[in-house]
């Protein structure tokens, strides 16, 4: 059958088109994947493990071995001397520990704070890469990283002064290294010195944090010697491993023991996977019913039902090795091109590399291919169960009803009702686990469901939409000739749809909660604290008035701030209080229950305990007022303050507070906060406050959002892929038919205009229905997640939403075009021409 | 059967010159050889010959479904050939009906829909009482309702004359309307077709390679490659045959 199977894919290859297109696509994502994990795995290497990249091994002190039921185990310190005694081993050519003891550096004009790490020309200079000079030989030698030697503006031959926990001297520069791309390291100026001076320095506290570790001859008799040499002297706590290894376990601990991106990445390929898997079903039922006749006369003339199923599955295979091989290459090109634009873009970034192995290539060809032929082998076990007799009958283009299987509709209503009330139950208890569980859980069920719902919604909306319009009648019935066709159409467009919006609106609902929440917390919109500055409010009070001159400002008023010690609890630390102007700060604080009165202290944060009515702070007796409002100092007018006895008078500062104007954006708030630290001289962290926090919030989200969108966007483009997929296969069905059409006196356009509708119609409404669940999993969602947190407050983001409308639309309307043109372009004689 | 002395008023089609010819150089077949033919009101006329005589292509050109190479088709006193595509739709639409030979409804419709369907396609409403005269005269009336999957074979074709006649088109255009029937359906569906002629005054054109639905007609024109070669008033099967015999020789 190899020879059917290869000339019916020669033959129909236009139609195999999209399908391959929709497998590369679900493919190159899953092999893109891989390829950042990879990637990014290289490039930590190449940063993190800049310090051994080149060697063969690392002996380190691993926690992991230290026995936890043994409290008198005593640790292994990796000194110079077992570096020394690793360096005697026959099988090892090359050693040299790892450590950083600081120390200070004077040039001409300025001092800095270095890394000094003992080198060894011997020893691969501890593993660092000399671009200029020499190795440091003497004991008055150094050498210092380029970077940081250009920004001293010291050369090789140039004396610094250096400055150690040991002594001051004069050292000469007589080399120059490359800076290491470890980002731990490259913050500081990184100084190699020669072994004897480095221990001298480090004196008896100096241990390693690795010993790196070049084999002579064969890697593993360097390991075996290492491990022998280990155990002799009853260090049990250290590991070695290879350079690869280690740097794997050092990335592994950035990131929390799992390499999270990845597995998140993995979930959006896998929901590209499951679309793509129904465009593939979708392809093989069209283009087995159209073949029914042909495939009935192979059965005539002797082919066995099993050479039928396996011509159809030879197909699949053939078309999953040529569309996965495309996904996979697709994938190394947009990774390259990625980190060569990475690369020119943020030339400091220039160790990123792209890594691919070999798994990371053959996974996802190996997955394509398996979802391919698996998602093909339904139709072609339905192919397989065609009677010869079939060949005879004339084919009825007419409605096919496919009933749903019972077990299936059983299955999925227990899903459904079972996901439902777990996400309902999450929800009221606010617990996210249990809400995604019952997502997990809801989601398929109401997808293996969608066969009674979405048939029934596209007529129905069809024939609304239609009105008195014939095209748009016959649109609304073939719409839905083949109800289980639909299903998996409109199926593969909701999945996308319903995930996207689901975020779109969990997103929104989290980013005005915490504005609500955030709202009753911070009582004024910017804090400016002039922490490094004395208090002087005359100068505060111009920088206020300067401010208030800003767009985007609308009021401002200063403070001074100062501690003061409570009486009766002089154990505690002394209580922080700010003095306000009552009038100015009535104007700026968005709270006007908390403006104090003279002789008055406003309290917060207090937590449960009960607050007396009266206390004496700094000497004098106020009345206390306790509020819920999120300040960091307890409020008193600047009077009172004034008649404290402050507790320390460094601690005092001055600061102004601001009322930004309302309806600023989140980019207008961060382009406020730049001008106020512009103009008052002062770095951005010191403004705070609540449209602050709410503007980092707003934007972490929106990130996250757009992040996540963009993943989704490819099971949407892959699913719509299918809508055009689905639509030519059907013109290509209903040839003679629409030929009829165009004989009875249905012009071009209505044609194109019918097969728009078509498409539209199944586009629209799959992405109407994924919009609706996308907006009950969403809410829920975030009444799980944020319940707890504070105040919810519903928002649903109705243009994002009626975008995501549109764009469905109008992309399944581009789908119709090729196939509307095929359809118009036939003469009405050719089309009833053909069998 | 020149048309040039002849007023058109007395055909309701017209052609003059028809030309057509398929393929390039070595496989250039000539389907039309400047074909003159008028076809007269109220007359059944069937069109017969060989296969390969050019009768279909003459019968698509006829009814505006596929364009000739040169010469002119006059139906409604419009020619043909100057009419763009949206304007042969319409044509198509309003004045000329067709009854093919298998494939002739759209199946996700009912037989009513179907009938309706060139009208509905206008946007205009049919005549209630010419769609009941119409459809009681076809036996139709019980059928309605059915889609055309529910229909025997005869039936679908008594709704597709059913849906030409609706329009009371020019002419209605006939591409072997009983090839796919056995005999006894299809002599019941060709009498229908006489009757519409007979008593409602409908020109029919029919293309045929069966003497005995020919003999149904009034007119019988024969063709061989790709010109009319003669023509057989009140034909029986016999004298069909026959002419058809000569023709072959």
């Amino acid at each position: 059958m190899l020879h059917v199977a290869l000339a019916n894919i020669k033959t129909y290859a236009r139609r195999y088109i999209a399908v391959v297109l929709a497998v590369a696509i679900g493919t190159a994502f899953l092999a893109a994947t891989l390829a950042v994990n990879t990637s990014t795995r290289a490039t930590l290497k190449n940063s993190l493990g800049d310090t051994y990249k080149n060697a063969d091994l690392v002996a380190f002190q691993d926690w992991e071995l230290v026995p936890e039921d043994d409290p008198d185990f005593e640790y292994t310190e990796l000194a110079m001397e077992q570096v020394e005694d690793i360096r005697k081993l026959p099988e090892i050519s090359t050693a040299y520990g790892t450590a950083y003891e600081t120390g200070e550096l004077y040039t001409a004009d300025d001092g800095y704070g270095v890394l000094l790490q003992p080198v060894s020309a011997e020893q691969n200079l501890g593993g660092m890469e000399l671009l200029e000079g020499r190795a440091p030989l003497n004991a008055d030698e150094v050498i210092l990283d380029d970077e940081h030697a250009d920004r001293m503006k010291v050369s090789v031959g140039d004396t610094v002064g250096l400055t150690t926990s040991e002594s001051t001297k004069d050292m000469k520069v007589v080399g120059i290294q490359r800076t290491s791309t470890d980002p731990q390291l490259s913050g500081y100026a990184m100084v190699g010195l020669p072994e004897s001076v480095w221990t001298k320095i480090a004196g008896d506290s100096g241990s390693f944090q690795n010993i790196v570790i070049d084999a002579k001859d064969s890697l593993p008799a360097a390991q075996q010697a290492l491990a022998a040499y280990f155990a002799e002297h009853q260090m049990r706590d250290v590991s070695v491993l290879t350079a690869d290894e280690k740097v794997i376990k050092d990335v592994a601990m950035l990131t929390d023991g799992t390499d999270q991106l990845t597995v998140v990445l993995l979930v959006f390929a896998l929901v590209a996977l499951v679309v793509t898997g129904l465009v593939v079903v979708n392809t093989f039922n069209v283009v087995i019913a159209q073949r029914t006749r042909e495939l009935a006369l192979l059965r005539t003339l002797g082919a066995k039902r099993k050479q039928i199923r396996s011509s159809v599955l030879i197909e699949a295979l053939v078309i999953g090795i040529v569309a996965s091989a495309i996904g996979v290459a697709l994938a190394v090109a947009l990774m390259a091109g990625l980190i060569q634009l990475l690369h020119v873009m943020v030339p400091s970034l220039s160790y990123a590399t792209l890594a691919l192995d070999a798994k990371g290539l053959v996974i996802p060809v190996v997955v394509g291919i398996a979802m391919t032929v698996i998602a093909a082998s339904l139709p072609a076990r339905r192919a397989m169960k065609l009677a010869p007799l079939a060949a005879l009958r004339p084919f009825d283009a007419a409605s096919v009803k496919n009933r749903a299987g019972k077990l299936r509709i059983v299955i999925g209503i227990l899903l459904a009702l079972a996901g439902a009330g777990l996400l309902a139950w999450g929800a009221i208890d606010g617990s996210l686990p249990i809400a995604f569980l019952g997502g997990l859980l809801s989601f398929p069920g109401i997808l293996m469901l969608a066969s009674l719902f979405v048939p029934a919604s596209v007529f129905g909306i069809g024939k609304l939409v239609a009105g008195r319009s014939v095209a748009g009648k016959l649109a609304a019935l073939n719409a839905v000739r083949n109800p289980g066709r639909t299903t998996a159409t409109a199926t593969a467009l909701l999945i996308g749809v319903t995930l996207v919006s689901m975020i779109m609106v969990g997103g929104q609902t989290a980013k005005s909660s915490l504005n609500t929440s955030l709202a009753g917390e911070f009582p004024v919109d910017l804090t400016l604290s002039l922490y490094e500055r004395q208090v002087d409010d005359a100068k505060t009070q111009e920088l206020a008035r300067e401010l208030a001159s800003l767009d985007g400002i609308e009021e401002t008023s200063t403070f001074v701030a100062g501690t003061a010690e409570i009486k009766g609890r002089e154990d505690e630390a002394p209580v922080q209080l700010m003095g306000v102007d009552p009038q100015g700060f009535s104007k700026t604080v968005l709270d006007q229950s908390i403006v104090p009165a003279d002789g008055q202290i406003i309290r917060f944060n207090t937590g449960t305990e009960e607050q007396p009515k009266k206390l004496t702070v700094g000497g004098r007796e106020l009345d206390v007022k306790v509020s819920s409002a999120a300040l960091y100092q307890d409020l008193v007018t600047k009077d009172t303050l004034e008649s404290l006895k402050l507790a320390d008078s460094e601690n005092e500062y001055g600061g102004v507070l601001i009322k930004a104007a309302p309806d600023l954006s989140n980019a207008d708030i961060t382009a406020l906060v730049e001008q106020i630290a512009d103009v008052a001289n002062v770095e951005s962290y010191m403004i705070d406050g609540g449209v602050v926090q709410n503007a980092m919030f707003s934007q972490v989200i929106d990130v996250l959002l757009a992040i996540v969108s963009a993943l989704l966007a490819v099971a949407v483009l892959i699913a719509l892929i299918g809508v055009a997929n689905t639509l030519s296969l059907s013109v290509l069905e209903r040839t003679r038919e629409n030929s009829l059409l165009r004989a009875l006196g249905l012009k071009k356009k209505q044609l194109r205009a019918m097969l728009a509708q078509e498409a539209v119609l199944i586009g629209g409404v799959a992405a109407l229905l994924g919009l609706v669940l996308g907006v009950v999993y969403g809410l829920l969602g975030a009444h799980a997640t944020l319940s707890a947190v504070g105040e919810m407050s519903y928002e649903i983001p109705w243009l994002q939403l009626a975008l995501v409308l549109v764009v469905s639309i109008v992309a399944a309307l581009l789908a119709s075009v090729t196939p509307g043109r095929r359809a118009a372009k036939l003469s009405p004689v050719q089309g009833l021409a053909t069998e | 059967m020149t048309s040039e002395t002849l007023p058109l008023t007395e055909y309701a089609v017209c052609a003059r010159g028809l030309t057509k010819s398929y393929g390039h150089d070595s496989t250039r077949v000539e389907a039309l050889r400047t074909v003159d033919v008028a076809f007269a009101r109220s007359r059944f006329t069937a069109i017969m010959g060989p296969s390969g005589s050019g009768k279909s292509t003459l019968m698509h050109c006829l009814a505006g479904l596929d364009t000739a190479d040169a010469g002119e088709i006059i139906i409604g006193g419009r020619d043909l050939m100057n009419l763009n595509d949206d304007e042969l739709t319409m044509m198509r639409r309003e004045q000329i009906g067709f009854v093919f030979q298998s494939f002739n409804l759209v199946p996700t419709i009912n037989a009513k829909d179907n009938i309706l369907l060139p009208l509905s396609l206008a946007g205009k409403s049919h005549d209630r009482e010419w769609f009941n005269t119409v459809i009681d005269a076809l036996g139709l009336r019980d059928r309605l309702s059915h889609k055309p999957h529910e229909l025997s074979g005869g039936q679908q074709q008594r709704v597709a004359v059913a849906r030409a006649l609706l329009t009371r088109p020019e002419v209605v255009f006939g591409d072997e309307p009983t090839g796919n029937l056995d005999s006894r359906t299809g002599a019941e569906v060709l009498s229908l077709m006489r009757t519409s002629t007979r008593e409602m005054g409908q020109t029919i054109i029919m293309v045929t390679h069966d003497p005995a639905a020919a003999s149904y007609a009034d007119t019988v024109l024969l063709m061989k490659d790709g010109s009319i070669v003669g023509q057989l008033d009140d034909p029986t099967v016999a004298t069909v045959t026959e002419a058809l015999a000569s023709l072959a020789e």
